[in-house]
């Protein structure tokens, strides 16, 4: 196969491209996406103060600028050497839940729930939450926007704001929480678990209740067995705020479990000329190319690569729906990437329970939600869950404090080598010796995609059956075989 | 007198008020990322808009939200302009594009995989609700740059903003019916 060289400067159209190269049989041989990349950021962040951080990269996402604050804040601990107050790492973990009920609430109802409630041979005007609220009734919408409603009040009350909040800072939070504020949380907290339950009976119903689904689910173009990573708590349990960065191998086991500050020693970035994103993989596999098992250094991190990597669940319901979900599907791991969207919802009730065990913890309304940093910044590495995948943030400074070096491994950069393979494999069935099937490609590639909640910050997309999306497809010598395209002028 | 009755918005409004009519409440949203160069367009528009406004019918505010969060943002307003950044095919930085949400592709930040894009949040906010805006007016500031980290806009874009500001300004005179309000000589 010749070797071509893939120009980069698509990013410019603001949408998704993926390249399929076919080899001299015509067969498919590997597939890329190409992503728009934003650039300059640790440029922008040099000479800033670092306690800065936390509120300028919260906005590199409009989607999951908690995450990012939230990172951020630990990355600050560590650079300055602090611990927050059992009360200010409560708080935190308490906002943070209400943020991943939020978050999950609307990726399922917009977009994991309209592909399996409508079918994914459903017209793609109608896959979409108006198609939802027509088949399942009005009533689902006006919860969704509840809970939504009610988890950014939350965030808003503790945050300073609903989009951006400001709330984690060096060493803690900016401000306790009071008691009235407290009862509110609360009463949100068990309205938010009510409908966490009734999503998870919804699934069940429309999803698990329909065999040509489960089949979808459990088919080989979208099973893909990698190393599976996420943050696990002292019990090896799911947790989002805090714990060790735990990452099992293809067959289940343990294969590493690492502080924050040694992620450098676990994962390695690596440079591909098409593409500005680099692509993250385990050092110690090593690199082999776009592609799953044991011998490759590809590993995901998704929330099904969570459920993957933790022994269970921390919350009773949580746990129960984890168990069953392992149960249908044959043991654990669980390598069929559309499961992703069964557990994030398993997450979304463990976030509904976790955030009422805090609101109700005996200390969770203390005053002391802060450590003032004294000692001298150097350097820091924090790590949670983003909703998307694990993300890290690593700072350097000087001794004043002002930012030398940042380097950030947002949630869906861990993802691009197993979305790679994914769509090389959801392409392999609809293409064959030179052959395209255009027909339903787009649709298996982009149900491929999006089983990754892919966040590529601000690049563009759209809903089911309309994400801008150009696929060009090629043969051995480079020459453009096909090019189809959905949603671009 | 009709002439009279209609010299200040604030007369024409607390007329209207006083007829049982709600008060009109117009939003000025300017949308974008301050930190991302020219996707900051519609923040500082709307910031230059609020310091040159002194309206009470008129509520000006940033956000950095698309979909279903801005649906939340223009629930309980009559008329909404915002203002924010685009990047299509043909354009030239700085150009400027009046639209309706109707005629969003794929191309703008309004919409992603966790989201709706506007059009879809607004029909979505139809059925569930009744205090849709009635009419919005999207000014759109062709971009050349919105992927580099950077807090100043480029030329052609920043040399855009006085004629953005303007227009939005004119927008906001003009009536829902697309006619300008009559000027009565004794208004002055």
């Amino acid at each position: 196969m010749n070797k071509i060289s893939i120009d980069p400067i698509t990013r410019l159209e603001g949408h998704g491209r993926i390249d399929i190269f076919l080899d001299d049989e015509g067969e498919v041989a590997n597939a890329y996406l190409i992503i728009p990349e934003l650039r300059g950021f640790e440029k922008f962040c040099q000479g800033r103060p670092v306690e800065e951080l936390p509120r300028i990269t919260a906005r590199i996402c409009g989607v999951c600028p908690e995450a990012h604050l939230m990172a951020s804040a630990k990355a600050c601990d560590a650079v300055y050497h602090v611990e927050p107050p059992s009360a200010g790492k409560k708080l935190r973990e308490l906002f943070y839940s209400a943020f991943y009920v939020g978050d999950h609430a609307t990726h399922f109802y917009i977009l994991g729930g309209p592909d399996f409630v409508m079918g994914p041979d459903a017209d793609p005007a109608v896959r979409n939450i108006l198609g939802v609220i027509g088949k399942v009734g009005v009533e689902v919408g006006s919860k969704v926007i509840e809970a939504r409603g009610r988890a950014l009040d939350i965030i808003k009350m503790l945050g300073g704001r609903p989009v951006h909040p400001i709330c984690a800072i060096p060493g803690g939070m900016s401000k306790p929480m009071t008691e009235e504020e407290r009862v509110g949380v609360e009463e949100s907290a068990r309205w938010l678990l009510d409908f966490a339950q009734f999503t998870i009976q919804l699934f069940n119903e429309v999803v698990l209740g329909n065999k040509q689904y489960v089949d979808l689910i459990l088919s080989d173009p979208f099973t893909l067995p990698t190393y599976y990573m996420g943050l696990v708590d002292d019990h090896n349990k799911v947790n989002f705020y805090d714990g060790l960065v735990r990452v099992v191998d293809p067959k289940g086991a343990e294969f590493v479990k690492y502080a924050p500050a040694q992620y450098l020693d676990n994962v390695a970035e690596r440079v591909e000329p098409w593409t500005y994103v680099k692509i993250p993989y385990l050092k110690k596999v090593g690199w082999k190319g776009f592609v799953g098992g044991k011998d490759s250094g590809v590993y995901q991190a998704t929330p099904l690569s969570r459920l993957n990597a933790a022994d269970g669940m921390a919350t009773p319901l949580a746990q129960a729906e984890y168990e069953r979900m392992y149960e249908t599907l044959g043991g654990k791991p669980v390598h069929q990437i559309l499961a992703t969207h069964w557990a994030r919802i398993i997450e979304l009730l463990y976030a509904a329970e976790r955030l009422l065990e805090l609101a109700t913890d005996a200390e969770i309304t203390d005053r002391n939600v802060r450590t003032i940093p004294t000692e001298t910044p150097t350097e820091g590495v924090g790590i949670v869950e983003a909703p998307r995948g694990t993300l890290t943030h690593h700072y350097v400074t000087d001794e004043r404090g002002l930012v030398v070096k940042c380097n950030l491994i947002v949630g869906t950069t861990n993802n691009i080598g197993p979305i790679s393979a994914s769509i090389r494999q959801a392409a392999q069935g609809l293409i064959k010796k030179g052959e395209v099937i255009s027909e339903g490609l787009l649709n298996m590639v982009e149900m491929a995609f999006r089983a990754y909640d892919p966040c590529m910050s601000c690049a563009t997309h759209a809903l089911p059956g309309s994400l801008p999306l150009e696929v060009r497809i090629l043969d051995s010598a480079g020459q453009l075989v096909e090019r189809l395209s959905q949603g671009l002028d | 007198m009709f002439c009279h009755a209609i010299i200040h918005s604030d007369g024409v409004l607390h007329s209207l008020a006083r007829a049982g009519h709600t008060q009109l409440k117009i939003l000025v949203l300017g949308l974008g990322n301050p930190i991302l160069t020219d996707d900051a367009v519609g923040i500082i528009v709307a910031e230059d808009v609020r310091r040159r406004l002194d309206r009470e019918d008129v509520v000006v505010d940033q956000a950095s939200i698309g979909g279903l969060g801005l649906l939340e943002l223009v629930l309980g307003y009559d008329r909404v302009i915002i203002i924010d950044a685009i990047q299509t095919a043909a354009g030239q930085p700085g150009q400027i594009h009046r639209l309706s949400p109707d005629q969003f592709r794929g191309n703008l930040r309004a919409a992603s995989p966790h989201d709706l894009t506007l059009a879809t949040a607004l029909e979505l906010g139809r059925r569930l609700r009744k205090d849709i805006p009635k009419e919005i007016v999207i000014l759109a500031v062709e971009a050349a740059d919105t992927e580099t980290f950077g807090e100043e806009l480029t030329p052609a874009v920043a040399a855009a903003v006085p004629e953005v500001v303007e227009l939005v300004l004119q927008e906001l005179e003009r009536q829902g019916n697309g006619q300008r309000r009559p000027r009565c000589p004794a208004a002055r």
